[in-house]
């Protein structure tokens, strides 16, 4: 019980059951100081007895660790059995009868304790941790003095190491119980720390040098697992201890973590102290990363703007106006352009970033009010072409299985995507089940983490070049068409279109020997990976951007779909074709009718039943015509027939491709109304800002990459007076059509009302059943961890020949390298939130990686102000010379807004979804003359300010 | 590389380029069907009306899947199934 007595009343007690749960059939009956309890075979005497509600003292175990036995103080009796074992390593076995408090474990512990003791603070009183297990044990033992003293020998006056921005680690309170650096290995798996010295000299150490210049990646695990005051947060110890806390969803990247938000005080004075990840929580299971845990300080940043403003021109000023004023010149400014120009004049964009319900009420407001279907979502941008391609291969737009099932997976197939940065939670748990030894290829253009780091090495590394993924595929599925290792089957009985598509796969243009020149992949190295993947037992596919982003994103979704359908690798644990979606709320905004031509739960406009459904509800008719995507609505608004655009919690003229021509657009309309928390760049063009609310602010839902229904919990009341969805009501009533709701959870009622998929969600189901993925419907009550068992959505999957069409953005002599991005660890996508946090301290600037022969080349070194330049602009980057990426190829994250990614990638999109093509840009990269290196020490900017050349890194998610 | 083309030949050539490789008449179906289902009516009015103009620039594939689109009905049956994307 290390936090019951925090808790508030929103987040129930959480019990430290000592040791894992474990996963077994057979069942051991043990008594337990007279109790009776039933535990699986194999589970620990030290969690027997908390199940049955007896806690054994105990300092080196938690359950989220295998136990290690080192601290001797959760010694027990057990009869018929010599000595006194320690309870965290003895498994209980039927009939078991154990005593935990006789007098001579007493007697012992005791010891033990006084032993630590000799070594640790007495300080009780002074000590920022209010839940030191140290302090309760030495209680509960009756420890009241040090029979050894303090004077002896001892760690008190060792210096804290205060390197890492959010916690301190003071090694005069260790006691060298090791949770740390099991938690580093175990839960994280990054083996930052280990124990140096032996005995009394033993000390945890970073590698043996300071926090912030080890390999820590700061997800705070070992905070978490400390049971001392010796690694603590530093909010903590600024703050004190938190007084209640509520359970809420991050709102960061698309694994979408429960945490407790454990704060002080109340209302509008409540102060976040820290986030502890939720061990209930269906995603992350207790974990988390830097992001998550630490970078929630936006929240409170002073660049949050908090009143709404207006203007009449972009050239004025901003004036600070009423809500009412605000909301007025929205809705009048809108239905103006329409009247001039037509109903299909003005269109919004809702946000990956905010709830279900708040988009929900996006696409209510442009269909109901507006009257079109001019509503897309940033979507758009990243995973639009995975929508597409699961759709027309399985009938849902979204991954099969949830991320427990990847400990089921003895093959993984990662196809563009760099979990451990990333989707940081859910590489740790890639990593935890290769270190069980399931097997891992990576197709890659760099060599990620994944490809070799501590305890990890790729079975192989494909470095597919950019572009080309389709012609890998393909190979991939030639291999195993012409080895004969599918799974005939499954083809035959699951599967349509086969005949076609083997006809197709077969041709000998697919042949790894084929494709090598123009994928990269060396034939043999592709033969034995698909080999590999083939042979299975259960192999999974993960894919992240680098399959989306491309001008055939959506064939390739299709191309993995084809391998997972040939190798029958659908329709259980362990396996699936799974997407890593970008942001936190990117599924659900996609689930909740943003795109243009569906309403929601991806049901097309023309559909006159799915019409009626909320033609019904809403009292108005709804277009039966698709509306403009993201990129129409620019080339529209260019046209002159689209002049206003409402955005939430999106910045488009930061995020989208070719920003002089998203720019131009933007300056084109006249009304640009943009909700968010912060004046972001495309602010910059708007007309009305209406100020947004931050998620430790919400009260709704996130949907995450595995269509895991989450709650998020208001821990503070909105900042700025009303609530997202409250705004857009507003705004929708003001134009004449009335909505208006009581809370969220009735916006939430309605989308299971009209959404079959949706059926069996309520706020108090959820709260009821912590998440529950979707589909949730009669047949389905808690929910669909597991898509497609025994049929896929759409009856038969669907086998699609998927021919290999080059991308035309190729390299040329004039630009003769290929640009390709991706993002790391502590920045999140345009870096609006993790730049106004102390994040930056790992990443202050973005960088270009280069391959040593292309840098020697240029006459590039590592250091050097580069100048990156495609067919479109072109922007400047410090150089590192790096042999993780392959000759040609060249990269960079785009979390900073002088980076200027955008200002350099093209037009290029998917053919069927119009996601652009960031993946791939031809580019020169040239010493820069002039070498302008003031951004170096560039403050978390106000994003307001004109950059140069329009500065503009880019989101994806 | 730049093509400077307007946006809804630029967009028309991409699907041009992705069916192509089928049987001409499946590839005009593919190709009509995707844009009645995906493309707002303005962009089908602008590719119409430069096909009437006698835009020399277009690929003959788009011309051919364009006479499908003349009475702008969406083929109920196509849109059946959710659509993704
Ligand atoms: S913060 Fe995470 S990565 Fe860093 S030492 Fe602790 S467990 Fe390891
Ligand atoms: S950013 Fe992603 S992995 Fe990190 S805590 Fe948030 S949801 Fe979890
Ligand atoms: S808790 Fe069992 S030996 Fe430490």
């Amino acid at each position: 019980m290390t936090t019951s007595e925090k808790s508030g009343p929103i987040a129930p007690a959480e019990t430290d059951y000592g040791t894992p749960r474990v996963a077994a059939a057979d069942t051991a009956r043990v008594t337990v100081d007279g109790r009776e309890v039933e535990v699986p075979a194999g589970t620990s005497v030290l969690r027997a007895a908390a199940e049955a509600g007896i806690e054994i003292p105990k300092l080196c175990a938690t359950d989220s660790l295998t136990a290690f036995g080192s601290c001797r103080l959760c010694l027990v009796e057990v009869e018929g059995a010599k000595g006194t074992p320690a309870s965290c390593t003895t498994p209980c076995s039927d009939g078991m009868v154990v005593s935990t408090r006789t007098e001579q474990v007493q007697d012992l512990r005791r010891n033990v304790m006084e032993l630590y003791l000799s070594d640790h603070p007495t300080d009780c009183d002074g000590c920022a941790r209010g839940s030191c297990e140290m302090q309760k044990w030495a209680r509960e033992t009756g420890v009241a003095q040090v029979r050894y003293g303090l004077d002896g020998a001892n760690h008190l006056h060792e210096r804290t190491d205060e390197s890492n921005p959010y916690f301190d680690y003071d090694p005069a309170a260790c006691i060298v119980c090791s949770r740390c650096v099991r938690a580093c290995s175990e839960t994280q798996g990054t083996f930052a720390l280990t124990v140096e010295g032996r005995g009394f000299d033993s000390r945890v150490s970073a590698g043996g040098t300071d926090f912030l210049h080890s390999e820590c990646v700061s997800c705070g695990a070992c905070v978490q697992a400390c049971p001392t005051d010796a690694l603590t947060e530093r909010s903590v110890v600024q703050l004190g201890m938190p007084t209640r806390s509520v359970v809420t969803t991050c709102a960061y990247c698309g694994v979408g973590c429960s945490f407790k938000a454990e704060v002080q005080g109340s209302g509008a004075d409540t102060r976040v102290v820290r986030m502890t990840p939720w061990k209930d929580g269906g995603a992350n299971e207790g974990h988390s990363c830097v992001k998550g845990r630490f970078a929630y300080g936006y929240a409170g940043h002073e660049d949050r703007r908090l009143e709404p403003m207006v203007r009449a021109s972009t050239d004025e000023e901003w004036r600070v106006v009423s809500w009412e004023e605000a909301i007025a010149t929205v809705a009048e400014g809108f239905r103006r352009i329409q009247a001039e120009h037509g109903v299909g004049a003005v269109g919004g964009i809702s946000s990956s970033r905010c709830t279900n319900e708040e988009v929900y009420v996006v696409q209510k407001m442009v269909r109901a009010a507006f009257g079109n279907n001019n509503v897309d979502t940033c979507a758009r941008v990243c995973h639009s072409p995975t929508g597409y391609g699961l759709n027309h291969a399985f009938g849902t737009s979204a991954g099969t299985q949830d991320f427990r099932s990847v400990e089921q997976a003895d093959v993984i197939l990662l196809i563009g995507a760099n979990p451990t940065d990333a989707h940081p939670v859910f590489g740790s748990r890639m990593k935890k089940r290769l270190r069980a030894g399931a097997r891992i290829i990576v197709a890659d253009p760099r060599r990620t983490d994944l490809v070799r780091s501590p305890h990890v090495e790729a079975t192989h590394h494909l470095p597919v070049r950019p572009g080309t993924n389709v012609a890998f595929v393909n190979a991939m599925a030639h291999v195993i068409v012409s080895e004969g290792l599918l799974d005939e089957e499954f083809v035959r009985t699951r599967t349509e279109g086969a005949d076609g598509y083997l006809e197709f796969i077969a041709r000998p243009e697919h042949s790894p020997e084929a494709t090598e020149d123009e994928t990269g992949i060396p034939a043999g190295e592709l033969r034995a990976a698909a080999r590999l993947y083939a042979a299975g037992p259960n192999s999974a596919i993960y894919y992240g951007l680098g399959v989306t982003e491309h001008s055939q994103g959506s064939t390739m979704v299709m191309g993995m779909a084809n391998l997972a359908m040939l190798t029958g690798n659908l329709g259980r644990e362990g396996v699936g074709v799974n997407p890593l979606r970008g942001q936190n709320n990117v599924q659900g905004s996609c689930d909740m009718g943003s795109f243009p031509h569906e309403l929601p739960g991806y049901r097309h406009v023309s559909r006159p039943e799915v019409r009626q459904v909320f033609e019904s509800r809403w009292g108005v008719s709804i277009q039966p015509e698709p509306g403009l995507r993201i990129p129409n609505m620019f080339d529209a608004a260019i046209g002159g027939t689209f002049r206003g655009l409402y955005v939430q919690g999106e910045d488009i003229a930061q995020s989208d491709p070719n920003t002089q021509h998203v720019e131009a657009a933007l300056r084109s309309m006249e009304m640009v109304v943009v909700q968010d928390l912060f004046l972001n760049e495309t602010a910059r063009f708007a007309h009305v800002f209406l100020p947004g609310t931050s998620f430790l602010e919400k009260d709704g839902t996130f949907t995450n990459a595995e269509r895991r229904i989450n709650r998020v919990r208001p821990v503070m009341p909105s900042r700025v007076g009303k609530d997202e969805w409250q705004v857009v009501c507003e705004v929708a009533t003001a134009m004449g059509y009335p909505m208006s709701y009581a809370s969220p959870a009735e916006i939430m009622d309605e989308i299971a009302a009209t959404t079959p998929t949706f059926a069996g969600v309520s706020f108090a189901r959820l709260d009821a059943e912590g998440s529950m993925q979707w589909p949730v419907t009669e047949a389905a009550p808690h929910g669909t961890p597991t898509m497609h068992v025994g049929k896929f959505v759409r009856g038969l999957g669907q086998l699609t020949p998927t021919v290999y069409v080059p991308t035309t953005e190729r390299a040329t002599r004039r630009f003769p390298l290929v640009l390709t991005t991706g993002r790391i660890l502590s920045q999140y996508n345009v870096g609006a939130q993790t730049r106004r946090t102390p994040n930056s301290t790992w990443h202050p600037e973005d960088v270009l990686e280069i391959h040593p022969s292309d840098a020697e080349l240029r006459g590039i070194r590592t250091g050097d102000v580069v100048e990156l330049s495609s067919r479109v602009g072109a922007t400047r980057l410090t150089a590192l010379v790096s042999e993780r990426m392959p000759a040609g190829v060249v990269y960079t994250t785009f979390h900073h807004p002088v980076t200027g990614a955008n200002v350099v990638t093209t037009e290029n999109s998917d053919w069927a979804t119009n996601c652009p093509e960031y993946k791939v840009t031809a580019v020169q990269v040239t010493v820069a003359t002039q070498a302008s290196r003031a951004r170096a020490g560039e403050a978390p900017e106000a994003s307001a300010t004109p950059v140069p050349a329009g500065a503009m890194a880019r989101q994806r998610r | 590389m730049s093509t400077g083309e307007p946006p809804v030949v630029r967009l028309g050539h991409d699907l041009v380029r992705n069916f192509e490789s089928l049987p001409r008449e499946k590839a005009a179906e593919e190709l009509a069907t995707h844009i009645k289902k995906f493309w707002e009516p303005r962009m089908r009015h602008e590719l119409l009306a430069r096909i009437r103009r006698g835009d020399t620039d277009l690929h003959p594939l788009l011309v051919r899947a364009a006479e499908d689109l003349v009475d702008g009905d969406i083929d109920r049956e196509e849109v059946r199934e959710p659509s993704g994307g």
